[in-house]
């Protein structure tokens, strides 16, 4: 029982991560944000495996939030707001492909010697796969810092928030039902105040080249 | 439920409608709400102090269901003392804005006036009663915040935001100092009680540091030499009902937060915690005059005597602390007393003298003295009240700025009962000090007031002006009557204050009353002096001559020009003006005014002995803020152009910051042990 749901976890959470690392290599928006539904769809699964096999029914319902939230609700705003600014691609990103993606490994292998002691200690079937929470909330972070264009950056912080929900469902079983409607909230909430900010940085500058914000400074 | 609690809840409510009110209502009905708001909260203020301190009830009330704020609020005899300061200054600050604030609507934001104005009170209701660090810290940036925002409600007039900005800057340094200060007294524990801090025993260089932390603190807010710069800036250019609350009460929260922490959490210290306090006092109180002397602003003016009576206020208190270290208890007494009642008294004169300034600001649209004059004829009602301020606050019998002067002059003469040389002479040079202050206080009411009203108008908009209305002449009534019985009753007044001030910091309940007399007896000498006696000379000396004038004088009536010496066709040109009245003090402190004097002279090409026209101009230099402040901005402005490498506008630089630090720390988590 608890292998299959070690298994299961270590499965669900790869699925997870290397949705993540898509954002490294392809340069298209409407692949960032199909990345993002997948990635969203494997936490649900996780946090639905989860919610079965510990035994925690409250995160059946976290599950469902994430499929209708980020699954559903957020990739369709992602993909109007893609539709508007589409052309634009990622095109010269501060860390080219190849440097991003051996960076993204290192990212993984530190997450890995962090989390050491955590899983050394820990009883839990899920310990094995919780270094890959901590890889994907590095490599979104590197995604942030190193991508120029707001929209991938826009993905970039989704993710994190999904690395962040991640960590806490394999880590603790869920945080209590009413903390994690409120990081959903608050995400949610994050998500369209960017894409205010969005529009209107393409609206001053024509583009959404955050670099272009620097000239802001006097 | 108690009448204390009862007051408290009914105060807190009004203002938050007072507030509201401003926020929703707007016009006139906007801007009644808002003063009867600010009034029954202050007259609830009033009266909640006044029960505790005629009862000795103390009010205790915590709200533990407010989990994170740490609520906690206490009574006892000097929160009730400062509650009664609180609500006369707002009473009668409230009733004054309320016409004031007329001539504001559609020009500045009335929203912000009237919602600050309400906050600003409650802030300082709450933060006398507050008894855990918490709610005192919380409650205090509420008062300086709310503080800030009133003093930039004419933000497009000359010097406003620079003022604002600077008292944003100092009051910030101070509240940076009162953290500190209450992290250490509370060991990191911001919401034990002060009680616990009471009855901590902390080693004597830990102490130290709480007391020169707290001073720093409080020194700001009070307006304390060397660190008043704000004080003169910001004080004028608030609307002139808030400036009276400035002067006469929130400056005075540094004076409260002084006395709970040295006196009552840190339960007294070593003689020089009182010498440094009373040293400070000494040199604001006459550095203060002296400032104001040479200011032909009247609300600066006004500003730079708040700095000398906060002096006056501080050589009491610390004569006071120095008493009881001395194992005086009798005499700390006195001095606490003696800062107390002077602090009362301040609030009132120099709430009505900046109520009085702020209407021939209303009624004449400027406050250089060199424009006024003549106004007593034009605005009788209001030179009677500024007339009856200005004697308060050169400290004429009978007004109370008389009463608690001369208390201040007892305790430090009491100074000669002290065995140790160093503090009796200092004490003695103190007295000395505060003569001088009281002198010079006199010479700068004359000139502010005989320049502003007397004589003839020196300005079209001073020929024009009107009385005020009169909500604004009720306002400004109510503290002369404050003045007044103030000043009549002191024998009243002592005791309440003694019996207020009974348990902080050990000091037993003596039974003090008020007398004319001096207890100043020099080991082998005693000396006697009857101020009494003296008052009756004077007082029969003068009947006298009057007496013999009547019946020698001619008694004719004659109608000539105000100081017209018999000349025909007087200008207001021939006046005496303010600088020349000052001309002989600053010619006398020259070498503490440093004046820079320039004058040009423009002669007629022809003829050397034909003058078109003269340019005189002639400024003081604050030499020693220079002295001071110039260095520590230097290396601010340094500092901070260094730090501005570090942010290069780049958003995604800002991002690998915040990237790096969390690696950095993961880093050390892991890896620290």
């Amino acid at each position: 029982m608890d292998a299959t749901f070690s298994q299961l976890a270590m499965l669900g959470s790869s699925l997870v991560l290397i949705f993540g690392l898509i954002l490294l290599w392809r340069r298209r928006v409407p692949a960032y944000i199909n990345a993002f539904t997948g990635q969203s769809i494997a936490l649900a699964g996780v946090a639905g495996a989860t919610g079965y096999f510990g035994n925690e029914p409250e995160l059946y319902w976290v599950a469902a939030f994430l499929l209708v939230l980020k699954g559903a609700v957020i990739p369709a705003l992602l993909r109007r707001m893609g539709r508007r600014f589409g052309t634009e691609r990622e095109l010269d990103p501060y860390v080219n492909t190849a440097t991003s993606l051996l960076m993204a490994g290192l990212l993984v292998l530190f997450g890995y010697a962090v989390m050491r002691p955590l899983v050394a200690t820990s009883q839990l079937p899920t310990r094995a796969s919780i270094p890959l929470a901590m890889g994907l909330i590095l490599v979104s972070l590197f995604v942030i810092v190193t991508r120029k264009k707001a929209l991938t950056q826009i993905v970039g912080f989704l993710m994190l928030e999904n690395g962040i929900a991640l960590l806490a469902i394999l880590g603790t079983y869920g945080i209590p039902l009413i903390v994690e409607l409120g990081v959903f909230l608050d995400a949610l909430l994050g998500f369209l105040v960017m894409q205010v900010f969005v529009y209107r940085i393409q609206e001053t500058f024509q583009t959404m080249d955050i670099g272009q914000l620097s000239r802001l400074r006097h | 439920m108690a009448p204390e609690l009862l007051l408290l809840a009914l105060s807190v409510a009004s203002y938050a409608v007072g507030a509201l009110a401003a926020l929703i209502v707007r016009g006139m009905v906007g801007r009644a709400l808002v003063a009867v708001g600010a009034l029954v909260g202050s007259l609830a203020t009033l009266a909640l102090g006044a029960w505790c301190l005629a009862t000795g009830a103390t009010l205790a009330f915590a709200a533990p269901w407010l989990p994170l704020t740490g609520l906690a609020l206490r009574a006892d005899g000097l929160s009730a003392f400062f509650l009664v300061v609180v609500g006369l200054g707002g009473a009668a600050a409230s009733v004054y804005g309320f016409g004031y604030s007329a001539h504001y609507d559609g020009r500045y934001s009335l929203r912000l006036l009237g919602a600050m104005f309400n906050v600003l009170l409650l802030s300082l209701a709450i933060q006398v009663l507050a008894d855990n660090a918490l709610t005192f810290l919380v409650t205090w940036e509420a008062m300086s915040l709310s503080a800030y925002l009133l003093v930039l409600v004419e933000h497009d007039q000359h010097g406003t935001v620079r003022a604002a900005n600077w008292y944003l800057a100092v009051t910030h340094a101070g509240f940076a100092a009162l953290v500190a200060a209450f992290l250490v007294l509370a060991g990191g524990d911001m919401t034990g009680s002060f009680a616990a801090m009471r009855s901590a025993t902390l080693p004597p260089a830990t102490r130290n540091v709480v007391f020169l932390l707290a001073l720093v603190g409080f020194g700001t807010k009070a307006g304390v030499i060397p660190l008043h710069v704000w004080l003169p800036m910001a004080h004028p250019v608030a609307p002139s009902h808030v400036s009276a609350l400035l002067s006469g009460v929130v400056i005075k929260m540094g004076v409260y937060g002084l006395m709970r922490v040295a006196l009552d959490l840190l339960g007294g210290g070593p003689p020089w915690w009182g010498g440094v306090v009373l040293g400070l006092g000494a040199v604001s109180a006459l550095l203060g005059v002296l400032y104001a002397l040479m200011e032909h602003d009247l609300k600066r003016l006004l500003a730079y005597h708040s700095v000398e009576n906060v002096g006056i206020i501080l050589l009491g208190v610390g004569a006071g602390l120095m008493f009881q270290s001395y194992g005086l208890p009798g005499l700390a007494t006195l001095g606490f007393i003696a800062g107390l009642y002077h602090t009362l008294n301040h609030a009132c004169f120099k709430g009505l003298l900046f109520l009085g300034a702020g209407s021939v600001l209303y009624a004449t649209h400027t406050r250089n003295m060199e424009q006024l004059g003549g106004l007593i004829s034009r605005m009788p009602r209001t030179a009677a009240c500024f007339l009856v301020g200005a004697a308060a606050i050169s400290a004429l019998p009978p007004l109370n700025g008389f009463a608690s002067e001369w208390l201040v002059f007892q305790t430090l003469m009491g100074g000669a009962l002290v065995p140790h040389p160093e503090a009796a002479i200092g004490m003695a040079i103190a007295v000395a000090m505060l003569a001088l202050t009281s002198g010079l206080a006199v010479a700068c009411f004359v000139k502010a007031f005989g320049i502003t009203f007397l004589a003839l108008p020196r300005s079209a908009e001073a020929e024009r002006a009107r009385e005020v209305p009169a909500s604004m002449q009720v306002g400004m009534l109510v503290l002369v009557g404050m003045c007044v019985a103030l000043g009549l009753t002191p024998f009243l007044v002592v005791p309440v204050l003694s019996r207020a001030l009974a348990g902080l910091g050990g000091l037993p309940l003596t039974p003090i009353g008020f007398s004319l007399r001096l207890p100043f007896s020099v080991s082998g000498v005693t000396g006697e002096m009857s101020p009494l006696l003296v008052g009756v000379g004077v007082l029969l000396l003068g009947t006298l001559t009057a007496v013999v004038l009547r019946g020698v004088a001619d008694r004719r009536l004659r109608i000539g020009d105000t100081w017209g010496c018999g000349r025909v066709g007087q200008t207001p040109r021939m006046e005496y003006t303010a600088t020349a009245f000052a001309e002989p003090l600053r010619r006398v402190f020259a070498e503490l005014y440093r004046p820079t004097e320039d004058l040009s002279i423009d002669f007629h090409p022809k003829s050397k002995y034909f003058v078109r026209s003269i340019a005189y101009r002639s400024e003081v230099e604050p030499w020693f803020e220079r002295l001071l402040y110039t260095p520590l901005l230097s290396a601010l402005r340094g500092a901070a152009v260094r730090v501005r490498q570090v942010q290069a506008g780049s958003l995604h630089l800002y991002l690998a910051y915040m990237t790096i630090a969390l690696l950095a720390l993961l880093v050390v988590a892991r890896w620290s042990r």
